[in-house]
């Protein structure tokens, strides 16, 4: 993975962020992450011409947001020209089929159930990190 | 008598219940009873003017023959001074031929008035006298013929003819007086009664005429009556159809709120859980970590580290996170428990013809092998079909019939029966009969609520079966009961309209 790469993650929940990045830096990724913890900051960031235009970045996304819904997030990111071609992970507690279903439909490159269970979600952000360690992200 | 009681009785209430019913009865009889009192005024009337035109007939009679008598005897005496005038024979021919006619017209004369003493007794002198005139009459008439004309003339003369014949005219003429009278008495007693008989024409005609007017009232009244009501019952069924229209509108959206609230609960119970999770791990790996360095510590330094830490940081700690652990594991268990119940009750029913034998004996067939294992079995009887959702019926069957093998009774081999059938109301019954373990019947509400559990807590399972199996029961528009002793088996009856029908326009979402 490029050393570039940035990874943008917007998660509420303070606990579930610290908990993503101590899984991720155990599984050896060293990239930056860049947390916020509101969709309007994370968009204002994503959308700035720092951003916009010296990527790559790649999305860790919830979609339970106190402004908006991550998919409001995912649907902007998506139908920008630049942005689209960022790899958005979305990981969040909802294993609503439909909302599964509507994020694919949205471009969400991959939907990660947050486990209840620690042992699994430890697993499922190391399994993340694998993913990310071979995923070439897109300049954009 | 005893017979006609009940009848009585009956007419009884009937004459103290107002209906409109009994006032058109009462009219129409009423107005009966005058048709009936007119005819019989008219009949009497008839009999009266027949009675009268007889009297009227009778009395012209007797005056007819009064005045007969009078014009025979008066020809008699013409025809005799004619004789004595002229002694010419044909006048005595006048004479003769009166003679001749008078004793059957005075015959006539007596039996018409036979009934009446008073004019009885004058036709009883008229005759005396008549017969006395008659032989001065022939004693004249001989001497004439005589010629002893000088005799005829003095017995003339003598006046006694005369005499008898006017007290004759006056014996007549008082018959005729009687008869006149009474013809005048008749003629207005005659007239009296016709005017009576048309008086009470006149009065029933307006009697019935007025009886008619109130009928005819009634019934208008009471159709306007029964067209109000009539209005008034559309109008509140129109409403009627309209609130349940709201209602279950209203239902439908509680409903759905209270899905859409059990989800977004869940789900957000869900995010501290990870939490905790998470960080009891984080606090499990760093005990582990001081547990090693403090290990390390001991074994460079015997006795310089406290030995009530070492057992806190091997023993308590562990501990603690254990129950944390099944403590989270439990809740996450029951939300997820609520998360199903939640997407089962959003989820779209789509009604199918369902053969029930077969979808029961599926079922059995994935218990088969564990009822075999302690000699048991399973028996499904012929079922009455059902147009119902197929995976709801499945989930229903298959967690009462999971439940029947789960509490089985150790000591006996289970027996699970299945039967139904349907009822002449539309509906189709169905019970799963077996001869397990029983519930007690002050827990046979307990349950089917969500979390509870009954009897002896030996088998894994967080009280959402039952829960679980009545609200999908509820939702196919049928009810669940269970009949049970403790220790006696149940049977657990179900009830399901025979085609499923959506109440409203809510169908669901696809979860």
């Amino acid at each position: 993975m490029s050393h570039s790469v940035k990874i943008v993650m917007v998660e509420d929940d303070h606990g579930h962020a610290k908990l993503i990045e101590k899984n991720i830096r155990r599984a050896n990724i060293a990239n930056d992450i860049v947390h916020f913890d509101h969709g309007e900051a994370a968009l204002d960031y994503l959308f700035s011409e720092e951003v916009r235009h010296n990527g790559p970045v790649l999305i860790l996304l919830d979609l339970n947001l106190p402004d908006m819904s991550g998919t409001d997030i995912l649907e902007k990111v998506k139908s920008d020209d630049n942005l689209r071609r960022a790899p958005v992970v979305v990981l969040t507690t909802t294993d609503d089929k439909v909302e599964i279903q509507r994020c694919y439909d949205l471009g969400c490159n991959v939907y990660i159930t947050k486990p209840v269970d620690y042992e699994a979600f430890a697993g499922a952000i190391r399994q993340l990190g694998l993913f990310l360690s071979v995923m070439q992200a897109p300049e954009i | 008598m005893k017979r006609f009681r009940p009848a009585l009785r009956t007419f009884g209430i009937f004459l103290r219940t107002p209906t409109l019913s009994r006032s058109i009865i009462a009219l129409l009889a009423l107005a009966l009873l005058l048709l009936l009192a007119v005819n019989t005024a008219t009949l009497v009337m008839i009999q009266r003017t027949s009675n009268y035109n007889d009297t009227v007939d009778h009395s012209q009679q007797v005056r007819l023959a009064a005045k007969d008598t009078v014009m025979l005897l008066t020809d008699a005496e013409t025809g005799q001074r004619g004789f004595m005038l002229t002694a010419r024979a044909e006048y005595l021919g006048v004479h003769d031929n009166a003679v001749a006619k008078l004793p059957a017209v005075l015959e006539r004369l007596e039996t018409l008035v036979q009934n009446d003493p008073e004019s009885s007794a004058r036709v009883a002198k008229v005759k005396q006298m008549a017969r006395e005139r008659l032989a001065l009459m022939d004693e004249t008439i001989n001497q004439t013929r005589t010629g002893r004309i000088g005799e005829a003339v003095a017995r003339i003369r003598g006046g006694q003819g005369k005499t008898l014949m006017d007290a004759m005219r006056v014996e007549l003429a008082a018959i005729d007086a009687i008869e006149a009278r009474r013809l005048a008495e008749r003629t207005h007693q005659s007239e009296w009664a016709q005017a009576v008989t048309v008086a009470v024409n006149a009065l029933a005609g307006v009697l019935i005429l007025v009886l008619a007017g109130i009928s005819v009232w009634l019934v208008r009244r009471y159709v306007a009556e029964i067209e109000a009501a009539h209005f008034e019952l559309d109008r509140v069924n129109a409403g009627l159809e309209n609130e349940v229209r709201d209602r279950t509108a209203e239902l439908t959206r509680a409903n759905e709120e209270i899905q859409r609230f059990a989800y977004i609960v869940s789900h957000d119970l869900r995010a501290p859980l990870v939490n905790v999770m998470g960080y009891t791990s984080e606090l499990e790996q760093v005990s582990r970590m001081v547990d090693e360095q403090l290990t390390a510590v001991d074994a460079a330094h015997p006795g310089l580290t406290d030995p009530d830490v070492l057992r806190a940081v091997r023993e308590d700690a562990p501990e603690a996170v254990g129950f944390i652990r099944t403590s989270t594991a439990k809740m996450d268990r029951l939300i997820n428990a609520i998360l199903r119940l939640s997407r089962e009750g959003r989820r779209a029913l789509a009604p199918e013809r369902l053969d029930m034998t077969g979808v029961a004996q599926t079922i059995a067939d994935t218990v088969h092998h564990q009822v075999a294992e302690t000699g048991g079995e399973i028996v499904v009887g012929p079922l009455p079909p059902l147009e119902s959702d197929r995976l709801a019926v499945e989930q229903i069957f298959g967690n009462l019939i999971d439940n029947a093998v789960k509490y089985q009774q150790p000591d006996r081999p289970i027996r699970i029966e299945v039967q139904g059938q349907e009822t002449p109301d539309g509906w189709v019954e169905y019970r799963i009969i077996d001869n397990g373990r029983g519930v007690s019947p002050k827990d046979h509400e307990r349950i089917f609520e969500l979390f509870r559990r009954s009897g002896k807590q030996d088998k894994p399972g967080e009280g959402l079966g039952l829960a679980f199996v009545r609200n999908i029961v509820r939702r196919l528009g049928g009810s669940i009961e269970i009949e049970s002793e403790l220790g006696q088996g149940s049977t657990f009856h179900l009830k399901f309209p025979k085609r499923l029908t959506m109440l409203g326009d809510y169908q669901g979402d696809r979860l």
